[in-house]
């Protein structure tokens, strides 16, 4: 069973529409131009560059990373040069892209994402925001606010008074009902939701009997989070009508696509990234392939079609 | 520019107990690759390990060297010491191996004619970037001073017996050259030579040689260049893993695989 043409790759978030549904995941993708030896960026659906404060920050002390079976833990500390130097050295080389950039953002109180939201809404061209509410390394990457579902609807409905972007929020694994979190960031005013964000973890050298990172704990992403996250999208996909973007040890165009079948409209491709810099293209080829193959017409067919085809 | 490609392995030799020099024919990085640059080398296909695990350049050679036989081929140097060089042991001629090179900042040649005496010096695997340097100062005033706890650890991959004069060895045993370590063998060094400076000295090795090093150069009109090591995760300055400490007041962390991994000691700060 074949059909005709091309398939159609692309997807639609909140307000913009995105030529294929993958993503390079914030803080693997540093700021776009690290890749641009190795793959067209403007093949990519769009671009999620490394996460911004409103002011620098220098980031948690080495080692940084531990490498697991099978995944990788970080404890970057979300170094970053801050909202002003973005906007001044990075931003204007992503907008030449011909691609979409959602800027990942986060703060240490609601008045720092609600001013960093409107900053971000007043730049010309922007596609949309992410908002980081989990980062398990920093006590201000907002994972306070993933602990109370009244502060996170509180949160989000703020930051969306704030701006008209598209706008995202990306989610804590650390959770026990996913469907309730998303549905609390729907509520709120979310365009969609993006999980999982790293899962908190700790490895030890026992000879030393000293702890591997320089911060104690880190986060674990790779294949090693995968069959965890594919449950979890599960869950929020049928939890609410937003997009649900997955995100959790992707590598491969088999691995994104069993995220958009359990009713994820979108992926952000990760740990990937750093052990094959075009993994997110060739994720996007891969993703063509299938569709061709199986006779589907279109990604957003494709969505949720594992729900659909088992209930 | 940086490229990723694959590259045939030529030779996999073991060159010590636990040590070997793996040659690839690899054109696009041998031609682009500046002495202190490194390759990001995928040691499983399948992910297991799931990280690149990164070395650095030995040597490399033109598309265009006058030597037809090592045309187009790069050298790195490698341990075993984990599951991901230990896999490597096994590649053999023709393997396809997935790099990415070069990469990072590397050495800075000294000016030429240079003011004074240029020293390399080298501890472990680390000798692999100072031999790469030492091709391209062989005709000038350069010594090569290599550490190892025993003479099995010196790592000897040359092609080019010219090396031999410029070297000076010390192990920690004895058990070949000077009795001591690196260090030691470099305040002597400098005793000798204590009318000549500045020093231009190159150096690459483990942590604890780097900050010794940095203490006995501290005061003096000496230049010092030193290559990092660090574990590394994307090797692109992508992630922020790698990173350093330096005197940077606004931003201390920097990439040991993009702004480095060759950084002035100088702007090093070590960490307990």
């Amino acid at each position: 069973m074949r059909h005709q043409g091309s398939p159609d790759l692309s997807v639609r978030i909140g307000r913009i529409t995105l030529k294929n549904p993958v993503i390079t995941a914030s803080g693997t993708f540093g700021f776009g131009r690290e890749f641009e030896d190795f793959i067209d960026l403007s093949q990519l659906g769009a671009i999620i560059p490394k996460g911004i404060s409103l002011r620098p920050m220098p980031g948690n002390r080495p080692p940084r990373l531990f490498e697991t079976d099978c995944g990788l833990i970080n404890s970057i500390g979300l170094q970053n040069p801050g909202f002003e130097a973005f906007v001044k050295h990075h931003l204007p080389y992503l907008q030449a892209i011909d691609t979409h950039v959602i800027v990942n953002f986060f703060g240490s109180t609601i008045e720092e994402y609600v001013e960093l939201a409107r900053r971000f809404d007043e730049i010309p061209y922007l596609s949309g925001l992410e908002m980081n509410i989990s980062c398990p390394n920093v006590s201000c990457g907002g994972i306070s606010f993933c602990s109370d579902l009244n502060m996170t609807y509180e949160l989000v409905r703020e930051v969306r008074k704030a701006t008209r972007l598209t706008l995202l929020v990306k989610l804590s694994p650390h959770v026990t009902d996913m469907g309730a979190w998303a549905r609390c960031c729907e509520e709120a005013g979310a365009d969609g939701v993006s999980l999982v964000n790293t899962f908190k973890a700790l490895a030890l050298n026992v000879q030393t009997r000293k702890a591997e990172l320089g911060n104690l704990f880190g986060g674990l992403s790779g294949p090693a989070i995968k069959p965890i996250a594919l449950r979890m999208v599960w869950e929020a996909s049928q939890a609410v009508k937003i997009p649900v973007v997955g995100i959790g040890g992707i590598m491969n165009a088999e691995d994104a696509i069993a995220f958009l079948l359990v009713g994820a409209t979108a992926v952000e491709i990760g740990t990937a990234n750093l052990v094959n810099p075009r993994s997110s293209v060739e994720i996007v080829q891969g993703i063509r392939d299938y569709l061709d193959r199986n006779g589907i017409p279109s990604v957003s067919a494709l969505t949720g079609l594992f729900l659909r085809e088992n209930r | 520019m940086a490229f990723q490609t694959t590259a045939p392995v030529l030779q996999n030799r073991q060159i010590g107990p636990d040590s070997y020099a793996l040659e690839m024919d690899c054109p696009p990085i041998a031609e682009a690759a500046k002495a202190g640059q490194f390759v990001m080398v995928r040691v499983s296909p399948k992910g297991h390990p799931l990280l690149r695990r990164p070395f650095s350049i030995a040597e490399s050679y033109s598309p265009a060297s006058p030597n037809p036989e090592n045309r187009g081929h790069l050298l790195i140097l490698y341990k075993k010491v984990g599951k991901g060089t230990e896999l490597m042991t096994h590649w053999e001629e023709g393997v396809e191996v997935d790099l990415i090179g070069p990469l990072g900042r590397g050495y800075t040649l000294p000016p030429s004619p240079s003011p004074g005496p240029i020293v390399l010096l080298g501890g472990g695997v680390g000798v692999a970037s100072l031999y790469a340097l030492w091709s391209r100062l062989k005709d000038r005033n350069v010594s090569i001073l290599v550490g190892a706890k025993t003479k099995d650890d010196i790592l000897w991959p040359f092609h080019d017996p010219s090396i031999k004069e410029a070297l000076r060895i010390a192990t920690e045993d004895g058990s070949l050259g000077w009795k001591g370590t690196v260090l030691d063998l470099f305040l002597t060094f400098v005793r000798e030579n204590r009318k000549e400076r500045p020093l231009h000295i190159y150096a690459c090795g483990p942590m604890g040689m780097l900050k010794g090093l940095s203490d006995l150069t501290r005061s003096e009109s000496m230049v010092v260049e030193a290559s990092l090591e660090a574990r590394m995760g994307c090797g692109l300055g992508a992630c922020w893993g790698c990173v350093v400490k330096t005197t940077d007041p606004v931003m201390p962390y920097h990439r040991v695989c993009k702004e480095g991994p060759v950084f002035d000691l100088k702007k090093i700060v070590w960490e307990e």
